[in-house]
């Protein structure tokens, strides 16, 4: 495996080894492009990933100290944890549900297609899905997505999960298919097929899900042109006189601090981090942050409207015995304001085992009483969904650096403020009375609403626009500011789309390193 | 809880099942009611916890346990044994023994407060809830309901009793056990 000097200054640096970062790093080994890939967590492996969802949440969670502000009920119920992502080789795609879908042409485009909204700061993409589409086939193929053309692997049989729900939603004329999930129902590029333990969420004992842990990063460091440091946590990237980047400095496992020298910065620590390691590399050049010209780095903090629903039936239903996402009601994933809200949302079907169940089913200091035990003792009988739909950019929806507090590295903590725009109001509650009706259409005697958890989407604080003014990063997600600073993760989201992000994360990945391969070659960075 | 007992369950021998067949017969009897109330407390009787906190508290711990989490069907034990890690602390730890006993007083104080009786003879579980509810921002009560909750639905010991499966790869996940299986659908 390739070892690079810290003086090397002809390297790719990239921040990060998850969607974004892990598949950016692959994509230019294959091409041969050298990198040095710095993830700030530990490096697990494949025992290390049990069924367990608490010892898993332990394990491998992000849990360094940040804040969550706003009036909505998450900051209450959570004041610590904004969001449910992952600190090791691999990030957040090591317990993503492996839901895998394209965004809708009109995503791109929601400023056209809505007009300005209120209270929001909505922007087209600059680009199209039409633009996209072939990046989204070879991500497609890549992460071996069932049930798409570009892999021809079937769907997953069909669980009593979901066979509740899609029951349900025939009965009330709403349309539900099984789940593209980017876990294979075949073997296929080395991993094995599904065996439906049912702990997707916790890590995927047998590979079958993809992961950048086990797909992308060993497959970069085969080509011998990546060398993957875990344990390293960036802390600033610097840049030369001209305003170039041209290196990072990052402390070890043992606390000791280290420049690496780079021709190029990739910054891929999702959507929290990645803004924030622009925030505190701010300098006498770059006085508010890197590549922060327009202002709009940390802002338009997106985690899509969320919520869950679980009923409660008379007869089992074991929903733990599936793929977490066995399918999605996406009858109301269209862009039609006569609902009342702008944009769609998708009713994903999606267990969680009892023990996160008790947590999240009343979360908070009030989550307790007969009610909630007898729910709970109803485990075995639900059915559930977890609701996600495009959020609206608010600027103030943040993410800032803390006045006064130090995280371990000596960091300021960053602060999470998110609440929700009237139209993430509006289609939450919405959703809320249609799965209502479908889970009453089969029987259900009870029908619980679950609040947003911790947010496992992260995107938009640096956000691609056409204009400089407008985001951070260009079409390739190529700082406006910085020729040679890319942003590679959720964070360059303009829109959140309906749907899950990772695929698009993905394609965008793909896309960037042919773009970075076409600027090494003309020298232009 | 799982007691429908036609419900069709995988043929299998691992200790996970042996396991639930047991609980499933020593829990399928009742044992709520005030009557068990009178033997015993949240800690067990020999403890040190127990002596130190003393008898009367230690059963007004065990009645706000069964109060926070309500499962009539599960016995003592269960709340008893999820609890001993905390009574094992608090024999050595003066701030927690500390925490109990003024949370157990201040939860005395309050149901006298509204009911002129200490919270243990309060009769009904509506009338102990909005003691509860009073107190509910507390540490005390706070730390008791954390505890609870990760013992409870958190301990696979009784997972098999909400009818959670809990680790299942070892089993080979439920590809060829059961998992599009539904008779009502
Ligand atoms: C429970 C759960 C279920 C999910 N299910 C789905 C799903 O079904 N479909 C879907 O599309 N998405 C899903 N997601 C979301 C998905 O995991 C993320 O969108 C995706 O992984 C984000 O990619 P990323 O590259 O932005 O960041 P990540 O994958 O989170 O990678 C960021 C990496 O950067 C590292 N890092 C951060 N800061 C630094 C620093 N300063 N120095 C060095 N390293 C740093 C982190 O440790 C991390 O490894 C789910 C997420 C969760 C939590
Ligand atoms: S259900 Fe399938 S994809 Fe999910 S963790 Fe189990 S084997 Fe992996």
């Amino acid at each position: 495996m390739a070892k690079f000097d810290l003086n090397d200054d002809s390297l790719v640096v990239i921040i990060g080894s998850g969607a974004g970062g892990g598949t950016l790093a692959n994509e230019l080994a294959q091409k041969g492009i050298r990198s040095v890939v710095l993830e700030a967590g530990k490096r697990f492996k494949m025992s290390d990933i049990e069924n367990d969802e608490w010892k898993m949440f332990g394990k491998i969670s992000w849990l360094d100290k940040r804040y969550v502000e706003g009036p909505a009920r998450l900051a209450r119920d959570f004041p610590n944890l904004p969001a449910w992502i992952v600190k090791g080789v691999g990030g957040a795609t090591v317990h993503w549900a492996g839901v895998a879908m394209r965004f809708q042409e009109h995503e791109f485009k929601m400023k056209t297609t809505n007009g300005t909204v209120p209270g929001a700061n909505v922007l087209d993409w600059p680009i199209s899905l039409q633009e996209m589409e072939p990046y989204y086939e070879k991500a497609e193929n890549k992460m071996g997505v069932c049930g798409t053309k570009a892999t021809g692997m079937p769907y997953h049989g069909k669980s009593s999960h979901y066979k509740v729900v899609a029951e349900g939603a025939k009965r009330i004329g709403a349309h539900c298919e099984q789940a593209h999930l980017a876990i294979n129902t075949q073997p296929r590029d080395g991993r094995a097929a599904c065996q439906v333990t049912g702990f997707c969420m916790q890590g995927c004992r047998f590979g079958a899900k993809w992961s950048t842990m086990y797909t992308e990063i060993p497959k970069a460091e085969a080509t011998g042109n990546v060398e993957v440091r875990p344990e390293s946590m960036v802390l600033r990237i610097e840049h030369d006189t001209n305003g170039k980047v041209n290196g990072v400095l990052y402390a070890d496992g043992n606390g000791n601090q280290h420049f690496q020298k780079a021709r190029i910065v990739a910054v891929a620590g999702n959507s929290i981090e990645s803004p924030r390691m622009l925030l505190n590399s701010a300098s006498n050049l770059f006085p508010n942050g890197l590549a922060n010209s327009s202002g709009q780095v940390g802002q338009n903090y997106m985690t899509h409207t969320t919520g869950g629903v679980y009923a409660e039936f008379e007869k089992p239903v074991h929903m733990y015995k599936s793929t977490v996402v066995p399918g999605i009601v996406t009858e109301w994933q269209d862009n039609d304001p006569t609902r009342g809200h702008l944009a769609g949302y998708e009713l994903e079907i999606l267990h969680l085992g009892l023990p996160f169940m008790s947590a999240f089913l009343n979360p908070g200091k009030s989550g307790w009483g007969r009610e909630l035990a007898d729910s709970l003792a109803n485990y075995d009988k639900m059915a559930g969904f977890w609701i996600c739909g495009e959020d609206m950019p608010v600027e103030s929806n943040n993410i800032t650096l803390h006045p006064t507090e130090k995280d371990q590295y000596g960091l300021p903590v960053p602060v999470v403020y998110k609440t929700d725009h009237i139209n993430d109001t509006r289609m939450r509650n919405h959703a809320y009375a249609r799965s209502k009706e479908l889970f009453e259409s089969v029987g259900a005697i009870k029908v619980n609403d679950l609040p947003p958890y911790p947010a496992s989407h992260n995107m938009g604080t640096n956000r691609m626009s056409e204009h400089a003014r407008d985001g951070v990063v260009n079409r390739w997600g190529q700082t406006h500011d910085i020729d040679n600073l890319f942003v590679s993760d959720g964070s360059q989201f303009t829109t959140s789309g309906t749907e899950n992000p990772t695929l698009t994360i993905v394609a965008l990945a793909i896309r960037q390193a042919d773009y970075i391969e076409d600027q090494m070659k003309k020298m232009n960075i | 809880m799982n007691n429908d007992k036609k419900v069709k369950r995988p043929k299998n021998s691992g200790h996970r099942m042996s396991r639930r067949g047991f609980l499933a017969g020593s829990g399928a009897t009742l044992v709520g009611g005030a009557a068990i109330f009178s033997c015993t407390g949240l800690f067990a009787a020999n403890s040190k916890a127990a002596q130190k906190i003393g008898e009367e508290s230690n059963k007004t711990l065990l009645r706000m346990a069964r109060d926070v989490f309500p499962h009539d069907d599960l016995e003592d034990k269960y709340y008893q044994q999820v609890m001993a890690p905390l009574a094992k602390r608090a024999e050595t730890d003066p701030e927690l023994m500390e925490l109990l006993t003024v949370g157990v007083e201040a939860l005395n104080q309050e149901s006298r407060a509204r009911y002129g009786t200490a919270y243990l003879r309060v009769e009904t579980e509506e009338e102990r809830v909005v003691v509860l509810k009073a107190i509910e921002s507390s540490a005390f009560f706070q730390r008791i309901k954390g505890d609870l909750m990760m013992g409870i639905y958190n301990n696979p010991e009784i997972w098999a009793k909400f009818g959670y499966g809990g680790s299942s790869w070892e089993l080979g996940g439920y590809i060829n056990r059961g998992y599009d299986e539904i008779d009502w659908i």
